[in-house]
């Protein structure tokens, strides 16, 4: 059964017009981040570097494919994973508006079944999309930008060759899918909670922006610091560190992981729990 | 019995929704369940179909088949960007039904729809989408069928053929099927025996003819020169036009007089039962 309902479940999102306006909306934020830098790129780089050129030499162009690879990664923050729960989240609640779950509870169909198919579905959705981001990015701006150095500012100003740079760009987008399946399961929970879409919406966009504030914030006590889920949300970062800190990305990565399992665990419980009627 | 619900009740906080309700229906019958928005007949058709659980009360459906019942509730709730066949796709892999075009379209050549159209049912009018509910909820071919308002939102058209398709699945099918509706001139058409729900109670059930009979205590006649029958001075009644009259006359007296009228030569053009729905849905004495 459960793999007719994974089926079902990737067919109805893909045959859903708002699934094509999500990936259009990925390429759209793409192309401009392209086409700013295009015409504007070089000159707000000569601003920021313009101390650093009287003291060092660079060679090559600094604007180049990495650099915009790295900028579009950066919308993993919050553009991104916005898109992507907006998506996931309609999986679910668009079934309890349009009644359709009501007609599929009619069949001979459990409900655990349904519900993980879902959670299932979006897992493996959010890896390609995350997939298409990367590689168009790649393609792009490999190509209209060429490859060159790559230049970082996280608290210090890190440099990585061109061969360096691409490896860790491969590394962080990887990294960067636990993330974004975090942000869009959870946005599905929230889906089986508040069933009315615009209610989910209102709370995935918030939960998005608390988490990103969060992420920020210093709490005091060190355990929290270390296990918080809104700490490990910019694990895909760590890996412009200089030294890559690959236990703690290990680490970070084994606990959202944990809360991943967490949240969608809460979604079928309580969509197992609730009648549908 | 085929399904059958017993003592069935239901709450939602303080609200009691059912109370003690009992109902039953066997093969090649259809069960009207008659009662006025609010009386129940959702509710009691959700518990039937598994998607509200009872405070109380058991329900008993000796159907062996994959799928024992097969279901509407209140509207055909579709996926409206998909077409007919693809919904019917979708629903039937889900449940390990055959998903071949071939079977696909003739369960929608069973239920009267256009094996060639493509578009999304969002195009489709409310009358096609039932015929595709009904499509949908005859997947693994279920012994029992329970249909929530089938007529609700239909044209003059569209009820006649959803009519037809409800008997044939019955009386040649061999479908158990429990219909509901607000409308007691279609429950009167199709269904072989009645229940008729008050207040989340069942306030009578049995034959739909006698049922329906017991509350029918008036009749409106048409006819050339009714005005002129002595006949009719023995009845009350009022003229509403001309030639039409409201007579205060149960339906078991209907016969002798359209008899009666007719030895005066009047003969009827029209004669239309009036319900008294005071009467149909007030608890059995």
């Amino acid at each position: 059964m459960i793999k007719a309902l994974l089926w079902a479940e990737a067919y109805k999102l893909m045959k859903q017009s708002r699934t094509w306006y999500a990936i259009a909306a990925v390429f759209v934020l793409e192309l401009i981040v392209l086409i700013s830098a295009y015409y504007q790129g070089a000159a707000v780089i000569d601003i920021l570097l313009n101390n650093l050129k009287e003291s060092f030499y660079f060679e090559g162009d600094l604007l180049n494919g990495n650099l915009l690879i790295y900028l579009i990664l950066n919308s993993l923050w919050f553009n991104f994973p916005l898109i992507l729960m907006l998506v996931i989240s309609g999986m679910i609640t668009d079934e309890y508006k349009d009644g359709t779950l009501q007609t599929v509870m009619l069949q001979p169909v459990q409900k655990k079944w349904f519900i993980l198919s879902k959670y299932i579905v979006a897992t493996v959705f959010t890896v390609l999309m995350v997939l298409v981001l990367a590689l168009s990015a790649f393609l792009f701006s490999y190509l209209i930008f060429g490859k060159s150095d790559l230049i970082v500012f996280i608290g210090k100003l890190n440099f990585f060759n061109a061969v360096e740079a691409e490896t860790r760009l491969i590394l962080a987008f990887l990294n960067g899918c636990i993330s974004m399946i975090f942000f869009s399961l959870a946005s599905l929970t929230f889906g089986v909670i508040f069933r009315d879409t615009l209610k989910t919406w209102i709370v995935s966009v918030l939960f998005l922006i608390v988490s990103n504030l969060l992420l920020k914030f210093d709490f005091k006590w060190e355990l929290i610091n270390k296990l918080f889920y809104a700490k490990l949300n910019d694990t895909w970062q760590y890996f412009f560190q200089y030294e890559i800190p690959w236990n703690i990305i290990l680490r970070n990565n084994l606990l959202l992981v944990g809360y991943i399992v967490g949240f969608s665990a809460i979604g079928v419980v309580i969509f197992n729990k609730k009648d549908i009627g | 019995m085929i399904i059958s619900g017993s003592r069935l009740s239901k709450s939602f906080g303080h609200s009691i929704v059912l109370k003690e309700v009992n109902i039953e229906c066997k093969a090649a019958e259809i069960c009207g369940l008659l009662g006025v928005n609010g009386a129940g007949k959702t509710t009691l058709f959700k518990i039937l179909l598994g998607l509200l659980t009872p405070d109380s009360g058991e329900i008993h459906c000796s159907s062996k088949g994959v799928k024992a019942l097969g279901g509407i509730i209140e509207k055909p709730a579709l996926y409206e960007y998909l077409s007919a066949r693809e919904n019917l796709k979708v629903f039937a892999r889900i449940q390990g039904a055959s998903s071949d075009k071939k079977d696909l379209d003739q369960y929608l050549e069973n239920v009267g729809l256009e094996t060639e159209r493509k578009d999304a049912v969002r195009n489709y009018s409310t009358g096609m989408k039932q015929r595709l509910g009904i499509a949908i909820a005859m997947l693994n071919n279920p012994e029992v069928l329970i249909l929530d308002e089938p007529f609700s939102g239909l044209d003059p058209m569209g009820i006649v053929q959803l009519r037809d398709l409800i008997l044939d699945l019955a009386k040649n099918k061999g479908l158990a099927i429990i219909i509901s509706s607000h409308i007691v001139e279609e429950i009167r058409l199709v269904s072989d025996r009645v229940y008729v729900i008050n207040n989340g109670q069942i306030v009578k059930s049995g034959v739909t003819a006698e049922i329906i009979g017991q509350a029918t205590l008036q009749h409106y006649l048409c006819a050339e020169h009714l005005k002129a029958s002595t006949v009719l001075k023995e009845y009350q009644h009022t003229f509403l036009t001309e030639t039409g009259a409201l007579i205060e006359i149960g339906i078991e007296e209907m016969p002798r007089l359209m008899k009666r009228l007719a030895g005066e030569g009047i003969y009827l053009t029209s004669c239309t039962p009036r319900i008294d729905m005071y009467q149909l849905f007030r608890t059995a004495q």
